[in-house]
């Protein structure tokens, strides 16, 4: 069976950058190709498990295969394609194509080649080989949900809490994420994380035993605090200004010997101008992709402060209605006060199915979990369901 | 590790020259001999080469491509077939891979999908023709239960297997049950069938012969019957057609009563002589008391009467005495 979690260095080591591009470049087009794929499924209506499992089918994909030999919104069109027969959302290929039309422009759709309905037909046949028919994706959503239940406290804040860590793990999708962990240790990361943003604090919980020193001990083992702060880093990430030169539009058709591609220009900076508040600069080193195994833990304890962190830049564009529970962002002055305030404001949401009110049995049943790989043990779900279904 | 490529084309798939390459991962497979036919695919014995040369068994099954690629309810059938294997139940044959041919090359529409299974030794049918002589009651008790708790599992999982019969049932070589051959329905639904084979008819509950709808109990129908076998090595209820095999069941379970026929049936339960229910006792000789009245709670023509295969795991046959 084939295991779809990798260490940092393997991350660093992928097919692309062997095929000299650089791993910030990398992880732009993956950024961009996620991006793509939660744009061109929302403007499509399929639901955010669909365009989930379409977007880590994307990044499985370039765990084999380079930007440079398979264009990546091709390659998102064709794993949204793919998602949403395995999600039973199916939508037709050319009208999936007829969208990336729309939201492309002219350059990028040219990738698609002459006939683009035909290309993707031949990527899902590569696209089912290289994801080892591994076709069925678990998401942190169901879990964030079902450990949200368990929380005892505000309801409003409780709410607050859950709908941004919900929006967390929706931008999660344009990270490295659900190669490195499985769901249910992100979901509860995202929870952290959007707990302290919120200041909403979990002091009791339902099913709290002596054993527990925080409520996550009840879900999955052995989480460490220098875990939950790396994965936050890395969501947070996505808010900061790119520092740095990050890489090509394209990568440019590989000329016989492989160089690092030249000639890079910077990428366009996200659109900050939309706050009116400064970027403070990060007090807290953030957890690199592990260039440097060694590399120290942040030394914020960030249980209990958080002055350093960068407040939340405008949410990237794409992420435009807000759902109906939820006043949009308000881009008035924030009121003054120490920077601590900036975080009461949950982020605005997507288009996704706002959490509130999930619909019955959205979520399948939980089975009980297969062997667990060596990191992150969680103790088992529930024993499976026994309804004796009529086939259908 | 298959599929990966450092390709060298251009970005346009159609002329990335590796494209055929990356269709060709069954060829990380020898196929060695065939080992079964049936009416939608082929099994191969074949080595892994990529694993030691393991042995393994390869089903290859073709698929019907539509207009949008391949069909829906064949990706959810892998997904949920992939799905299971995290499980790793005992009692269900493991699935190693999935992977595929590419598109046939007679015909564009069709693409061969590989199944790589683990090899078990050999299917029940064998193991029961060659026995040298009865099964000891400890052996049939312990492949009874496996039988029952991989369909168990299955049904726990909405699956029904609707073809549990001796060759759909593999003997490992420490005499372990594991079923295989299910979970393609639809994938199978969709593909031309090979009408020359012929389909066994002894395992098939009375609702499947008449024709409506049905659900999980079929499968512990089919157990019952092959239950019986473990008991005797020879067919419970060999009918020769639909109709001829009504009548055998009915022989032996009696012509239900008239306010337990099914509607909407084209056969009415005139049609059959009003047989009276037969002592199974008398066709399981020496049969342990237990086992038999296991059996006759299985039999039964109502499937909402019948035991459910996680009843059958908790009867006593099972829990008087431990399983070795
Ligand atoms: N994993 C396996 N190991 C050994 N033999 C197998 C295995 N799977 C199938 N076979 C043999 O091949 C035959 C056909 O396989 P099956 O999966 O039942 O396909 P079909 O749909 O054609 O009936 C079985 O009856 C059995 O004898
Ligand atoms: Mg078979």
């Amino acid at each position: 069976m084939p295991y779809w979690y990798y260490d940092k260095k393997d991350l660093q080591n992928t097919p692309s950058f062997r095929d000299g591009i650089l791993n910030e470049t990398e992880n732009r087009y993956r950024k961009e190709g996620a991006r793509f794929i939660i744009d061109t499924g929302s403007k499509m209506d399929l639901g955010y498990n669909t365009v989930a499992t379409g977007v880590v089918y994307f990044h499985r994909f370039y765990m084999f295969h380079s930007f440079r030999t398979f264009p990546r919104y091709i390659t998102a069109c064709c794993c949204l394609f793919l998602a949403g027969k395995v999600e039973e959302t199916p939508k037709k290929c050319k009208d999936i194509i007829k969208v990336a039309k729309s939201l492309l422009t002219e350059q990028k759709f040219n990738t698609f080649g002459d006939d683009p309905k035909e290309e993707v037909m031949t990527l899902e046949r590569i696209l089912l080989q290289t994801i080892k028919f591994d076709l069925q994706v678990e998401h942190p959503y169901g879990y964030l949900l079902k450990y949200a239940k368990c929380l005892k406290g505000e309801k409003v804040k409780l709410q607050k809490m859950v709908q941004m860590a919900w929006t967390f793990v929706n931008d999660s999708l344009c990270t490295t994420l659900c190669l490195q962990w499985e769901p249910e240790v992100i979901a509860v990361a995202l929870m952290f994380l959007a707990g302290k943003l919120s200041k909403f604090e979990v002091v009791d919980w339902n099913g709290r035993t002596s054993k527990h020193n925080a409520w996550w001990d009840m879900f999955v083992e052995d989480i460490s605090m220098d875990l939950l702060e790396d994965i936050c880093h890395q969501v947070l990430d996505l808010y900061s200004p790119p520092t740095q030169l990050s890489g090509a539009e394209s990568p440019p058709p590989q000329l016989g010997n492989k160089t690092v591609p030249k000639n890079e220009k910077p990428s366009v900076t996200p659109p900050t101008s939309a706050s009116p508040v400064t970027v403070a600069k990060a007090v807290v080193t953030p957890v690199k992709n592990g260039s440097d195994a060694k590399l120290e833990p942040p030394k914020i304890d960030m249980r209990f402060t958080y002055p350093g962190y960068a407040p939340i830049p405008p949410y990237p564009s794409i992420y435009s209605a807000p759902p109906p529970a939820i006043p949009p962002p308000t881009r008035l002055p924030l009121p003054p006060g120490p920077p601590l305030s900036l975080y009461a404001e949950p982020p605005p949401s997507t288009r996704f199915p706002p959490v509130n009110v999930p619909p019955p049995n959205y979520f399948p049943p939980m089975p009980t979990r297969g062997p667990m790989p060596p990191r992150g043990p969680i103790p088992p779900g529930p024993p499976p369901p026994r309804p004796y279904y009529p086939p259908p | 590790m298959s599929g990966s490529s450092s390709s060298t084309s251009p970005p346009t798939l159609a002329s990335i020259n590796d494209v055929s390459a990356l269709f060709q991962t069954a060829k990380k497979y020898e196929e060695l001999n065939v080992i079964g036919t049936g009416a939608y695919g082929t099994v191969y014995k074949a080595r892994d080469l990529h694993n030691g040369g393991q042995i393994v068994a390869m089903k290859k099954v073709k698929v019907a491509l539509t207009e949008d690629g391949i069909p829906l309810s064949t990706l959810r059938e892998i997904a949920l077939l992939r799905q299971l294997e995290a499980y790793r139940h005992p009692n269900i044959v493991r699935l190693l891979d999935v992977c595929h041919g590419g598109q046939s090359l007679e015909r564009e529409s069709q693409l061969v999908l590989f199944l790589v299974f683990e090899h078990v030794e050999q299917d029940l049918e064998s193991y029961l023709k060659r026995a040298p002589g009865p099964l000891s009651e400890n052996r049939i008790r312990s492949m009874s239960y496996d039988i029952l708790s991989g369909t168990d599992f299955l049904h726990s999982h909405r699956i029904v297997h609707r073809d549990l019969k001796p060759h759909n049932l593999l003997v490992t070589s420490s005499g372990r049950v594991k079923l295989a051959d299910f979970g393609l329905a639809k994938t199978y639904d969709t593909d031309m069938k090979l009408t020359s084979v012929v389909v066994t008819l002894w395992y098939r509950p009375p609702e499947v012969l008449l024709g409506v709808s049905y659900n999980t109990a079929v499968d512990v129908w089919s157990c019952a019957c092959v239950l019986a076998q473990l008991h005797t090595r020879t067919p419970l209820l060999p009918g020769s057609c639909d109709s001829e095999q009504l009548h055998c069941i009915f022989r032996l379970i009696g012509r239900p009563p008239r306010h337990e026929w099914p509607e909407n049936v084209s056969i009415m339960a005139d049609s059959f002589p009003d047989y009276p229910p037969q002592d199974l006792a008398n066709v399981l000789p020496r049969i342990h008391p237990q086992a038999l009245d296991l059996i006759k709670g299985m039999l039964v023509f109502d499937p909402a009467k019948r035991l459910t295969a996680l009843d059958c795991l908790e009867h006593p046959y099972f829990t008087d005495e431990p399983l070795t």
